[in-house]
């Protein structure tokens, strides 16, 4: 067990460091990252098309580095044990860490860009309330979702490229079904159905309420989403499962 | 019996029409026509394969390409699981399958030594215990803290043995290994895996060097089309391997037009690179199958290909009149070595010394290619050398290898 944790710690730190090794910037590419999008959506919805919302750059940052952390682990995952073929067809290595690995490491990048949003709020005059303990918490739900999301996409796409393309299409609608540049008040009463059971939609709410607002996420819409990323998981899983004696036959 | 491996009645069934990436539509195309398992054809790479492995043993596993070697190694990994039959073993497994891979290019040496010593079961503490003794093996003190994409491919290999021999396993899988580094490299890798085999532990290798499988292995498996052909110690079965590449050579020279007409007895082949001609040289380019012992002597060959061969391997074989291979010699690649082939050449091997004890010899030379699974034209034991006596060399040796003997005989004082 402690061989598998010091395995999985290992392999994110070394997949993290990876993203940098030979740019001049290094690891300030983390941050430069969501920063530019910071930029680019506060200019849209403050200047363009004006949302009115208080405090913007706070607003979309709390719900941005999470949605990059969801968004580059799924999109990646289509590759993971093509790509970590090497590993895969290695003896006593078990493929699915690489679902749990590469969660792990684009945490790491969330991470090293959360200490900004602690800035802008305390920048905009707010207080950071004790809620900021219950962070772990909603990042445990959305790594579960995660992996679970992961590991499908991984053993299937394995056999079906489709996947891949599927999930790039499948990411970019539920970026804009997701609030992360605008408000969810904006949308109709009859559409919110739709948000509370996309669980991105939910742990996005819930960073923001944690954050942004400094208050208790909703609980009853997490427990909808912790519920969606179980089922995420136990299928992930079961299909993995299922499918990788295959894959170690068809890599 | 104190058993590490035991393999009994494997057998494992490949679906070819998986070899490649399907994609839905594909899939959805073949059950609208009625198939709906995913497989259209198989393959069996593996029948009834039963092999067991006692402690303290060293077992290789020789076979050309295709014959199932590479898919038996991954089922006994653990990678993939038999159609057929149940793998069982005790103790730790490590392998050198694929070897040095995980390792990352842009991560220096000690960082991917420690990957690699925690993918090979080590906690990260261990690793950092015995990481010097690692890096000292694999003489990179100085360079360990480069990115291993700056190391030479010997380098990577080195780094790559050391990490993995260190993790001190039970049972060690070693595929196609040891081209590792210079001849004195190599021989500390022999010394530590005979070191291994002293310490009470299993060896299994796979690898094309016969001469090393002979040296390494208390018992050797022939697989041939997923089949054991036959198992025993190291010579006989060399011997059948031999016969097997024989075979194919025929079977395959069956199925060839418009290679050159075949020659019997001691030349076998298929004839898609042909051997024109053949020479030998002594010291001063004189063509001649005389030498002296001790002296230089040059073989060269004319070689006419088909356009279907892009690449051989030429062999170059003395063997004396008991049929024992006194010297051998090749290039793994005459592409490599030369650059693009060209129809009519020839290739010479010159030997700066022959150190042989006057008497009879035969060349063989052969055009293989470089996978060595058949010949293109192989001549056997057909061309003569003979190895004449120095003046002034006393006549009285015999045995293989010249060597000047200063004979000194001299009174002992009784006292």
């Amino acid at each position: 067990m402690t061989h598998q944790l010091d395995l999985i710690l290992n392999l994110a730190r070394r997949n993290f460091l990876l993203q940098f090794r030979g740019s001049l910037l290094g690891l300030l590419w983390a941050i430069l990252l969501p920063i530019v999008q910071l930029i680019v959506f506060a200019f849209l919805f403050q200047r363009v098309v004006p949302l009115g919302i208080n405090n913007y750059p706070v607003f979309v940052f709390t719900a941005l580095l999470p949605w990059n952390w969801f968004s580059v682990s799924i999109l990646s995952a289509g590759n993971l044990f093509i790509v970590h073929r090497d590993l895969v067809r290695r003896p006593n290595f078990t493929p699915s860490t690489l679902a749990l690995v590469s969660a792990l490491t684009n945490l790491l990048t969330y991470l090293a860009a959360l200490p900004i949003v602690f800035v802008l709020v305390a920048m905009s005059g707010r207080a950071i309330t004790w809620t900021v303990l219950l962070l772990p918490f909603i990042m445990l739900i959305q790594g579960t979702l995660i992996v679970g999301l992961s590991l499908f996409i991984a053993t299937w796409n394995v056999f079906y490229r489709d996947v891949q393309q599927i999930t790039g299409v499948a990411i970019m609608l539920l970026f804009y079904l997701t609030p992360v540049f605008y408000s969810l008040e904006r949308v109709g009463r009859e559409y919110r159905i739709a948000f509370t059971l996309n669980p991105m939609a939910v742990l996005v709410q819930s960073y923001r309420a944690i954050l942004y607002e400094g208050t208790v996420p909703d609980w009853s819409e997490l427990l909808i989403a912790s519920s969606v990323a179980v089922a995420a998981l136990a299928i992930g899983y079961l299909s993995y499962r299922r499918e990788i004696q295959e894959v170690y036959d068809f890599l | 019996m104190n058993l590490v491996l035991e393999i009994q009645g494997v057998s494992k069934r490949f679906r070819t029409q998986r070899n490649r990436p399907a994609t839905l539509k594909e899939s959805f195309i073949q059950r609208l026509n009625g198939r709906l398992s995913r497989a259209a054809g198989e393959h069996w790479a593996l029948r009834d394969i039963s092999i067991s492995l006692e402690k303290g043993r060293s077992l290789g596993i020789i076979g050309h390409n295709g014959a199932g070697k590479s898919t038996l190694l991954r089922l006994v990994c653990g990678l993939g699981r038999p159609t057929m039959g149940t793998i069982r073993y005790w103790g730790q497994i490590r392998s050198l399958l694929e070897l040095g891979s995980g390792f990352q290019p842009e991560m220096t040496g000690r960082e991917n030594l420690l990957t690699g010593g925690i993918l090979g079961g080590l906690s990260r503490r261990e690793v950092e215990a015995i990481q010097d003794e690692i890096i000292a093996f694999a003489e990179l003190e100085e360079f360990i803290d480069q990115p291993v994409r700056t190391y030479s491919s010997g380098m990577y290999l080195r780094l790559a043995f050391a990490t993995i021999t260190h993790f001190n396993p039970d049972f060690l899988i070693i595929d196609e290994l040891l081209a590792v580094g210079d001849s004195r490299f190599h021989q500390k890798c022999l010394d530590r895996l005979k070191s291994f085999r002293a310490a009470g532990k299993s060896l299994l290798i796979v690898s094309h060097d016969l001469d090393q499988i002979r040296a390494s292995c208390d018992e050797v498996v022939v697989l041939e089309e997923g089949r054991i052909l036959m198992r025993g110690d190291p010579e006989t079965a060399i011997r059948s391997y031999y016969d097997v590449m024989r075979h194919r050579t025929e079977k395959r020279r069956a199925e060839i037009e418009g290679a050159h007409q075949p020659i019997q007895g001691n030349r076998y082949g298929t004839q898609e690179a042909t051997v024109t001609a053949f020479r030998l040289f002594d010291g001063e380019e004189r063509m001649t199958d005389h030498i002296y012992a001790g002296a230089p002597l040059t073989v060269e060959l004319d070689y006419l290909r088909l356009n279907t061969v892009v690449d051989m391997a030429c062999l170059v074989t003395i063997f004396n009149e008991n049929h024992t291979k006194c010297f051998e010699t090749f290039i793994p690649s005459v592409h490599s070595a030369s650059g693009k082939l060209s129809e009519r050449g020839s290739i010479r091997c010159h030997l700066p010394e022959v150190p042989l004890v006057p008497a009879q010899y035969y060349i063989a030379a052969g055009l293989f290619p470089t996978d060595w699974s058949f010949a293109y034209d192989h001549h056997g034991q057909i061309h003569m050398l003979h190895v004449m006596n120095e003046n002034g060399i006393s006549a009285n040796v015999s045995g293989v290898l010249m060597v000047r003997p200063e004979w000194t005989v001299r009174p002992v004082d009784p006292s």
